[in-house]
This record gives structure tokens, C-alpha cells and sequence, in this order.
């Protein structure tokens, strides 16, 4: 039978601490005085911390033991590191706490802070996944609490970074615009993360972007603390590797802390906070510890290391040494901090008793259930209500939209985002050029000088950077519209929006949400101008993410009715949106021949909106032959094909999507049955493109109904005119129409 | 077989009644320090008062003489606890049942325990401030009434010097001046439960655990700074939910919050044994005499956080019924036997 180091640090702990003497005069009774001679720190304090981490290393064992008899699913542990209980002692309970999965001692040492919490019992019903763990509710063992303020974080690696940069930023940000958030002005940011995930391309973005906005005297209160026990799972970090990379890093302030020495790694926690809290300038936190038990419990830790390694490893127990100093400076006795510890055993294992006792999800609507609340009426309802009207004579200067004449998309939709700022004191538009350039494509010019630099502002160029701020912001009560400047752009910080924003109303069972309304100029068609990464059409990769709300408009006033209803959402449900808007269409006028203006739109009143699965229905009539899904360009290219076939008596009815997740089956649906015959127009790519979820829904629910498609070919876009013959032209549709009118006569 | 880990939970003054007349008969070295404290505060004996051939309420349910009698009642079946049936990992007391549990977690010895809780209870003598009352947060089957609890919220937000005084389980008990009591009466639907009619009202109680008694805090923190507050012995849980620690608490502490917020502020008995079943993974919770009016709002915390899977009160009495509940009342033969000498 392999041998348990489980067992083997348990022993080592009792039987050194048994072999011990007490000191002269033990237990002393000054527990205000210094825990040793020099230090900060009280006796006191080390105590409650060193209680602190025999509970975490308890919980390890109790997941090690629950999970032998199948009750427990989670097994990376703490174990070693549970010298990070010394910067939730030196941090406050509002200190938004951003966290790794080592962080047992943090979360159970700044429980300690809150009474009336339960962090033992938390943490394992977390192991259970017991529908009555109280962050999670049994989706995942994850470190989070609402009263804490510590959310949620999924495994991915460093990717809770560029979150925790951007609530820091968004602290002083709503200081300058006098918001109040949900945590005090003077707040701190914390972020944990391991030695080897700081190598992250993600964890570099974030360090990058807090030492950026200090080089700019911005103020980024952020704590980095990267816990180092030189393991990534089996690879090693080389000897000073964090040291070296961290030391001289302009911006970042670096305290290093002996992670093996809790006293000493408080003292120099206090000296990091104490320093981010005044200064309001960005640190990270060193601290040099070891880990124990492995990566997790089924890791085979002999594979990769020698035994006498592990012992070696074993022997620096942060635990045992803190236990040995406070026995040898005489303020517990050996007995005292055994019974301590066997008490804190029998603690943990009665509550994991508990905890398997409580009920586990059992359906997929529970599972479900906090992926993205949605309220309908409501969330129409606060798109409809309009902006104050003397805020926004003030706002637009007398020139009010309406006033204007028909505009294109881009305009319109510059007009609804002021009217937004206007509407929200809370919204933030932010990215690459949106400020004084106002956008690649003019959809938010002069919106700075309207709104000021702090509401409407550039980022730096790296969107993993923009869509960690909007998670950050959100969290902390702001309602963030950042722009990717490109779809392709979008897809090297993808995971913010899928491993991140969508995942945290989930992850947290309702309880934390980040608002935001990514806005994404999109698609192709740019006349062979920009090749890929200016015309990219892939959406797949959106498409499926839970709980994401993706709308894609053809034209102005639908982009206004559809912003308004995703901001809406946002604000009432924290909803993460997505607005693809299609490029090419930002600043067509006409539609059938130039100088129509069929394409231009007056400023939809204040109180339009479109609901989220409404579809837009273009030329239907009773005689129509043909239903044509389609969206974006498709709709504006269909109307045109429609218009022609029309002289020749072919009725071809268009259906707008408008909203591509989720689909609008329902109205997807009456739209086929009406015509009993469905072509879908699809400018993506035909895998993973929109008409593969069309199609199926269809054939799901409406057998029967002939189907087709015409899509994008599963290609990147080629630079100039060679970029047509891969995406859906108007004469594809064309014939992709008669076709389908044909096959029906014959 | 092993011992049982135990909560042991001190009732507040209200549960000494007509029943528990004759509790204090038999020998008793805590009653005894008592009696000692009561003699030199020139009080009437605690054995004298519990041995009336009857009960009278003005008498009985005064705080000067109430309070002792309740930590004496608690005291009595704390004696009786037998060692090797029951582990006692954490203490803790409702309202006047905190100052027994300092006695019991061994944060104040007896007599100073004792001095605390005549000194308190003797305040009320003759200087009533306002009053307290009784009303139920969650319907029959004891499942949290969000609905309910909001309307109770807002008759507390509406009338002026109207107070949460303790956040008691499925009850919540209000308190404050009498015109703020008559006007929330006014607006809180009578409803009578078993032999109970809500809201109702607790004779001779001032309006603990709110800003009213201030000037009660005050006195108190002057006449009682001397006593020699300690660490406690065993983790005390508190009307906040806050655990006290053997090896960590700071006894300025303990008395600061003790004669501090623990007067002039609510008293949150559903997060202190919320935090207690929570941190300590107690196998029972002992609930000491007198009586055992406490029970049902132990239970209802309980089925608030699902201990033990508990939803409702159905669940509850089965699981009771079944002779392994997480409940022992001490004035049940039954239950006691299972923590008891005898």
C-alpha cells in the first residue's frame, strides 16, 4: 500500500511537538508582548494565525480521508501554504480578495475577522459538493464569499489577474468620478497566484498593465502575492526565478517574505499592505514556502521527485515550525498545542461528517439555474426608461439626436452610448483609440470630450488587459462597455469572457456578477481592404459560451434598440453581452441604389427597445415562398436579392436574427411555418457558424420544413478581391433562393 | 462509545417560571457560591425564592431576582453533565444566558459571574426602560418567511425608537420605548401559536440590547471594571457570531463587548448558534434549564442553515423522536440521560 505523506506530516507533527519540552515559565501570560524579541508581531496575533493554519491543514487531511470513502471530489490542498493566512491578518474583510486554489488559511484566517461566519464547514461542503455550500452551491470547490468579498475563481491558470488589476484601477477610478462602489475608497486588492502560473502570458499581461497605469501616476492599489514553492505541478521553477523576475521590476513594488516562518511572513505582509493602501501604487508579495502532499491527491509526487526530496520538503513544515516557535518562546505548552490540534481535528472531521449529510444538486435546472437570470419584462422596462432630459440637453448641448436627420449606424450608435453615459453616472466606455481618436470607425468620437477623460478612455493594447477591467469594474459596481477594436482581436483574450465573466454568476450562484457590454466591430466585407484580422467572421467560439447574451444588429436603429436591451440586462442582472457590429455596415446609407438612404435611420425615441428574441421581419405577406434567416450583412444583401427576385413574382420573405445567443428559436420557428420552406443566409464560417444552430433548431422543431444554407467557407479572408470568393456574395444567395424555390416544383 | 460533542447553551432571563419552582433543591457547590454572592449584595436567597409554595410572577420574573435564578437553574444541570458521556467544545448564552456562559466557559469565576448577573439584573429594580416583545419570523412549519420577515422589518423601520433586540431563530424579539411597543402592536398581526398569542409581550423586561439602555452599559462598565475577566477555558461563542478562544481571546475584550454593544445593541442569537454548529461541529446542543423555551429556536436555526439536513419542523420533531436529535433538553429525562450522571 503506497505510503500516505498525509499520515506522514500528521505524525511528524505530533511526534515532534510530543518530543518537545515546554519552556521556563510556560504558558506566559503577556500575550501583547512581542511573539520574539524584535518582531511586530504579538503573541497574540501569531497565535490566532497559527490556529489559523492548523485548520487549514486539518481541512487537507479531512478532503484526503473524505475522498478514500467517495465522498469528497476535491482534493488540491494547502498544505504548505499556510503561511498566507498572513496576508488575510494583515488585510481587511471589504479588501477585494482575488484567489488562488492554495488559499485555505487566507480564507479561513480572514473568516476570522467576520463574525458569525462558518469557514470550516463552508470549505467543506465545497469538497462535497453539497448543494449548501454557500458560494457555489455544490458547482465547484472554490474559495468565495459575499461577506469575505472574496469571489470566486475558477482553476484557470492566472486568469483571476487582469480582474484583479482592473478592480484596482476601478477603486481609484470611482474615487475621481465620486461613485461610491461596494467596498471602502481605501481598499486594497489582493491576487494570489503559484510560482509557476506568474510565467502566464495572462499573469504578465496584468503585471504589465499595473506597472503601466503607475508609470502614468494612475493609482492601481493592487497586492500581488505570489506564493512560491517552486512546483509547477512537476516542474520546477528554477531557483530564483521570482526573485530575479520581481526584484527590479519598475512599478512594482517587491517584498519578499519567508513563507516558512509565519511571523516573519505577517511582519512583512503588514509592511506590503501598509504600502499599497497608502501609496495606492501596485506590489507584489513573495513568499517562499513549500508544498505538501503534492499537487493534489492523486498526484504521484514519487514520479518526479526523490524521497528523500519530498522528506526534505516534509521537514520545512510551515505548520510544525510555527508550532515549535511559539513552544520555544514559552506561550503554549506542547501539551497546549497538541490539544489544540486534536481538538481542531476532531472539529473538522464532525463538521466533514456534516457536510456529506447535505444535499447535492440533483437536477440540471438546478445546476442551471444562476447561469443568466433573465426577467424580460424587467430588463425592457429599464431599456425603455429614458435618460434625464436636462442631463442630456446639457450632455448633447442643445443638438439632440432625434433632432437630427437619418444617419448611419455609426452615428446612431455613437449617439446611444452618449445617451447611455448620460443615463448610467456608473458606465465606462474604454479601449484601443476610443478616446480622442473616437474609435477606428468614429462610433464613440467626441464621446470623451463629452462625458470627460475618466468615463471614456484608452487602455493599453492588450484586450485580455480591457476585459479584465471590465470584470473588475463590474464587480465593483460599475457598468463597463469596453470595445475590441477587432473580432480577430478578441480571440487571444478570449477566456476572460468564457473562463471569467460568464462563469461568475455561476460559479458564485448568483452572487457576484460583472456587468458589461463588450462591443466588437465585426465581420467582413470591407471591399478587400484588412484581410483576416479586420474581416474576421468567426463567432463559434462565442456562440457557446453559457449564459453569454450575443446580438449582432444590420442596422442603426436595430443597434440602438438592441444596445439599450443589452445595457439594460447588464444593469438589472449583471448580464456579460456581447454587440458584434458589423463593420461594413457602419456607415452604409442606401440599400437598393445609391442615394436610396433606405439604410439611414432617424435616433429611435428614448423609449425604444428591441427584446431580447424579438426577430426583425422584412416584406412578409401571405404569398411568400421563401422564409430567409439570416443577420448582419445577410439581412442587408438579402434585401437586395429579395427586391430583384420580387420583379420576377418570387416572394422571398427576410427574417433578422438580430440576437445570434441565444437563438430566438421560438420566433425562428413561427417565421418557418410560415412559408414552410427556410434558407439560411450565414456570413460565417459553415462550421461552428450560426446556420449549424439555425438548421438544428429548425429540424427540431419544425420536421418537415425544407432546409438550406448558404455560408461562409471555412477559411481565413484572404487581402483584396480573393477575400469574395470565400464569404457569401449576393449572387450565392441568389441562386441558393431559386434553388430552394426550385426544388420545391420539382 | 465515544462522547458526545456538545454546545452548551445558556437560556436568558424569561425561562425561570412557575415549573421550575423547586430546581434549586438539591446540593449544588455553584448555587452555593450563588447564595454567597446573593448574601453579601443583601439579596433574598436563590433556594428560597425557588422553594416559595408558589410562584409570583412580580416576585419571580423581577430581574433582581430572575436572572440569578435562571444561571442558577443552568448551573445546576451543568453540574450534572457527566465527562464521560459528553464533551463540551463551545459555550455560548442568549441575552442574560451570555453572562452564565462567561461563568461556564471560565472567562469569570463563579462569584464574579454571579456579582455580573445581580448587578445587571438588579438594575432593572424599579427602573424599567421601555419593554421587550416577542414575535414570530417563519409560519407554523418553522421554514424561513421571507415574506414575514420583511413585514416585521418594516413595522421596526417605521416606528421610531423601535428595535431589533434579538434576533431569536424563527422569533424575532423587538424592543423599545412603551409608545414604540404600543404603536408596533398596533401594526403586528395577532397570531396564537399552541397556547401563545403573538405578539407577546415579556413582563418586567426592560428594552435589552438596544440604545435605550446606554446609560445601563454605562453604569455597568464604572461598577464593574474590577472583575477579573480571563481567557475562557472553553471557545465562547457570542451574540455576534465571534468566537472567544482559549488561547487568543483578550479579556478587555470579552468585557468591552460583554458591557459594551452586548446592552445597547441586537443581540444575533440565530448567527451565534449559527456559528457555533458551524465552527464546532457539535454532535448535540445542551440546552440547560430553566426550561426549555430556547429549543424551538435552536431548532429553527438549525433547519434556517439544513444542520443535519433539517428543513422543517417535521423533520425536526422525527429526528428528536428518533432519541439521537441534535437537541437535548435537560429538562427531559429522556435527553438528559444521554449527557447525564443521572
Amino acid at each position: 500500500m503506497a505510503v500516505s505523506r498525509a499520515d506522514i506530516v500528521d505524525r511528524q507533527f505530533i511526534d515532534t511537538l510530543s518530543a518537545l519540552e515546554p519552556a521556563r515559565g510556560a504558558p506566559r501570560p503577556d500575550l501583547d508582548a512581542p511573539v520574539r524579541s524584535g518582531s511586530t508581531i504579538s503573541a497574540r496575533a501569531a497565535i490566532g494565525l497559527f490556529e489559523t493554519m492548523v485548520s487549514s491543514r486539518l481541512l487537507d487531511f479531512e478532503a484526503r480521508a473524505l475522498k478514500a470513502t467517495g465522498q469528497s471530489f476535491y482534493t488540491i490542498g494547502s498544505s504548505g501554504h499556510e503561511a498566507n493566512a498572513a496576508v488575510a491578518w494583515a488585510t481587511r474583510p471589504t479588501d477585494p480578495a482575488f484567489l488562488h486554489y492554495r488559499s485555505g488559511a487566507f480564507f479561513v484566517g480572514r473568516a476570522r475577522q467576520v463574525p458569525g461566519t462558518t469557514p470550516l464547514l463552508d470549505i467543506l461542503l465545497g469538497m462535497v459538493a453539497s448543494a449548501d455550500e454557500p458560494i457555489a452551491g455544490g458547482r465547484h470547490k472554490v474559495f468565495g464569499s459575499l461577506p469575505l468579498h472574496i469571489p470566486p475563481q475558477t482553476s484557470t491558470i492566472a486568469s483571476h489577474l487582469p480582474k484583479a488589476v482592473g478592480a484596482a484601477f476601478t477603486l481609484a477610478r470611482q474615487r475621481r468620478l465620486g461613485l461610491d462602489g461596494t467596498v471602502p475608497a481605501d481598499s486594497v486588492v489582493v491576487c494570489s497566484f503559484g510560482d509557476a502560473s506568474s510565467n502566464h502570458s495572462t499573469a504578465c499581461g496584468a503585471f504589465n498593465t499595473a506597472a503601466l497605469a503607475d508609470h502614468q501616476n494612475l493609482p492601481c492599489p493592487v497586492l500581488f502575492v505570489c506564493e512560491d514553492n517552486g512546483l509547477g505541478i512537476s516542474v520546477r521553477t528554477p531557483h530564483g526565478w521570482v526573485a530575479a523576475r520581481f526584484q527590479n521590476d519598475p512599478g512594482i513594488k517587491y517584498f519578499g517574505a519567508d513563507g516558512l516562518d509565519a511571523v516573519d511572513a505577517m511582519a512583512v505582509a503588514q509592511q506590503a499592505v501598509d504600502f499599497v493602501r497608502s501609496t495606492r501604487r501596485p506590489a507584489l508579495l513573495h513568499i517562499r514556502l513549500v508544498r505538501l502532499l503534492g499537487h493534489a491527491g492523486s498526484d504521484v509526487e514519487q514520479l518526479y521527485r526523490t524521497t528523500a526530496e519530498i522528506e526534505a520538503t516534509e521537514a520545512r513544515d510551515p505548520v510544525l515550525a510555527m508550532a515549535v516557535q511559539l513552544v520555544r518562546e514559552g506561550w503554549l505548552t506542547p501539551a497546549q498545542v497538541l490539544a489544540l490540534y486534536e481538538e481542531t481535528r476532531a472539529r473538522v472531521h464532525a463538521l466533514g461528517q456534516e457536510a456529506i449529510r447535505r444535499p447535492k444538486l440533483t437536477t440540471a435546472a438546478e445546476v442551471m439555474a444562476p447561469l443568466a437570470p433573465f426577467d424580460a419584462p424587467a430588463v425592457l422596462e429599464e431599456a425603455r426608461r429614458a435618460p434625464d432630459p436636462e442631463a442630456r440637453e446639457r450632455f448633447w448641448a442643445g443638438r439632440l439626436p432625434e433632432a437630427d436627420r437619418p444617419r448611419h449606424m455609426a452615428m446612431l450608435l455613437n449617439r446611444c452610448l452618449g445617451d447611455l453615459l448620460v443615463k448610467y453616472d456608473n458606465t465606462l466606455i474604454f479601449g484601443e483609440d476610443v478616446a480622442r481618436k473616437g474609435g477606428v470607425y468614429h462610433v464613440t468620437a467626441d464621446l470623451q470630450k463629452k462625458a470627460g477623460v475618466g468615463r471614456v478612455f484608452n487602455t493599453p493594447l492588450d484586450e485580455t488587459a480591457i476585459l479584465g477591467l471590465a470584470i473588475g469594474a463590474g464587480q465593483l459596481g460599475m457598468l463597463p462597455l469596453p470595445e475590441i477594436q477587432y473580432l480577430a482581436y478578441l480571440h487571444n483574450a478570449i477566456d476572460q469572457l468564457r473562463g471569467e465573466a460568464a462563469s461568475l454568476s455561476y460559479f458564485s450562484n448568483g452572487q457576484y456578477r460583472n456587468p458589461m457590454v463588450v462591443r466588437i466591430a465585426s465581420l467582413a466585407y470591407q471591399k478587400g481592404f484588412g484581410g483576416h484580422f479586420h474581416n474576421d467572421n468567426s463567432i463559434g467560439a462565442l456562440r457557446e459560451i453559457p449564459g453569454l447574451i450575443m446580438g449582432c444588429p444590420s442596422n442603426g436603429h436595430d443597434a440602438v434598440g438592441m444596445l439599450r436591451t443589452l445595457v439594460a440586462a447588464a444593469q438589472i442582472h449583471g448580464q456579460v453581452g456581447v454587440f458584434l457590429e458589423p463593420i461594413a455596415r457602419y456607415m452604409t446609407k442606401d440599400l437598393h441604389a445609391p442615394k436610396d438612404g433606405l439604410w439611414s435611420h432617424a435616433y429611435p425615441p428614448l423609449d425604444f427597445a428591441l427584446p431580447l428574441g424579438e426577430v426583425g421581419v422584412y416584406d412578409a405577406t401571405d404569398e411568400d415562398q421563401l422564409t430567409v434567416v439570416t443577420y448582419g450583412n445577410g439581412v442587408w444583401m438579402t434585401l437586395r436579392v429579395a427586391a430583384r427576385l420580387r420583379a420576377e413574382g418570387l416572394r422571398v420573405r427576410t427574417v433578422d436574427l438580430r440576437w445570434l445567443q441565444p437563438l430566438p428559436v421560438e420566433a425562428m420557428v413561427a417565421q418557418a411555418q410560415a412559408t414552410g420552406r427556410v434558407l439560411v443566409v450565414d456570413e460565417c464560417r459553415r462550421t461552428g457558424g450560426v446556420a449549424e444552430g439555425v438548421m438544428a433548431a429548425l429540424a427540431e422543431r419544425c420536421p418537415g420544413v425544407p432546409l438550406t444554407r448558404v455560408a461562409g467557407d471555412d477559411c481565413f479572408i484572404p487581402l483584396g478581391a480573393a477575400a469574395n470568393l470565400v464569404l457569401v456574395q449576393e449572387d450565392d444567395i441568389e441562386a441558393s433562393i431559386r434553388a430552394a424555390l426550385a426544388g420545391d416544383d420539382a | 462509545m465515544s462522547r458526545l460533542r456538545a454546545l452548551f447553551l445558556c437560556p436568558g432571563r424569561g425561562s425561570y417560571r412557575r415549573a421550575q419552582l423547586g430546581s434549586l433543591a438539591g446540593p449544588s457547590p455553584a448555587v452555593d457560591a450563588m447564595e454567597a454572592v446573593r448574601a453579601a449584595r443583601g439579596m433574598p436567597s436563590l433556594r428560597a425564592l425557588d422553594g416559595a409554595e408558589r410562584f409570583s410572577p412580580s416576585r419571580h420574573l423581577a430581574g433582581e431576582h430572575a436572572s440569578l435564578l435562571t444561571a442558577a437553574c443552568t448551573w445546576v444541570d451543568y453540574e450534572r453533565l457527566d465527562p464521560e458521556k459528553v464533551d463540551v467544545v463551545a459555550v455560548a448564552g442568549n441575552s442574560m444566558g451570555w453572562y452564565t456562559a462567561l461563568g461556564v466557559a471560565g472567562a469569570l469565576d463563579l462569584p464574579s459571574m454571579a456579582l455580573l448577573i445581580d448587578t445587571m439584573g438588579g438594575y432593572q429594580q424599579g427602573h424599567l426602560v421601555g419593554g421587550q416583545l416577542v414575535v414570530p419570523l417563519t409560519g407554523p412549519d418553522w421554514r424561513p418567511d421571507p415574506e414575514r420577515a420583511a413585514r416585521v422589518q418594516q413595522v421596526v423601520d417605521d416606528t421610531p425608537d423601535l428595535y431589533w433586540s434579538i434576533h431569536l431563530g424563527g422569533q424575532a424579539v423587538l424592543a423599545g420605548t412603551r409608545v414604540a411597543l404600543d404603536a408596533a402592536l398596533e401594526r403586528l398581526p395577532s397570531e396564537t401559536r399552541g397556547a401563545v398569542t403573538y405578539p407577546l409581550v415579556l413582563p418586567l423586561h426592560s428594552a435589552f440590547h438596544t440604545p435605550l439602555l446606554h446609560g445601563t452599559a454605562g453604569t455597568a462598565r464604572t461598577e464593574l471594571a474590577h472583575l477579573p475577566w480571563g481567557a475562557p477555558a472553553v471557545p465562547l461563542v457570542d451574540g455576534t457570531g465571534r468566537s472567544w478562544r482559549p488561547f487568543t481571546a483578550a479579556p478587555t475584550g470579552i468585557a468591552a463587548w460583554t458591557l459594551g454593544d452586548q446592552v445597547t445593541a441586537p443581540f444575533d442569537f440565530t448567527a451565534m448558534v449559527r456559528a457555533a454548529l458551524g465552527e464546532y461541529g457539535p454532535d448535540v446542543v445542551v440546552l440547560p434549564g430553566p426550561g426549555e423555551g430556547l429549543g424551538g429556536a435552536v431548532a429553527q436555526v438549525m433547519i434556517e442553515m439544513g444542520w443535519r439536513g433539517l428543513r422543517c419542523r417535521d423533520d425536526f420533531m422525527a429526528v428528536q423522536k428518533s432519541g439521537a436529535g441534535p437537541l437535548i433538553s435537560m429538562c427531559r429525562p429522556d435527553q438528559a440521560a444521554r449527557v447525564s450522571l443521572r
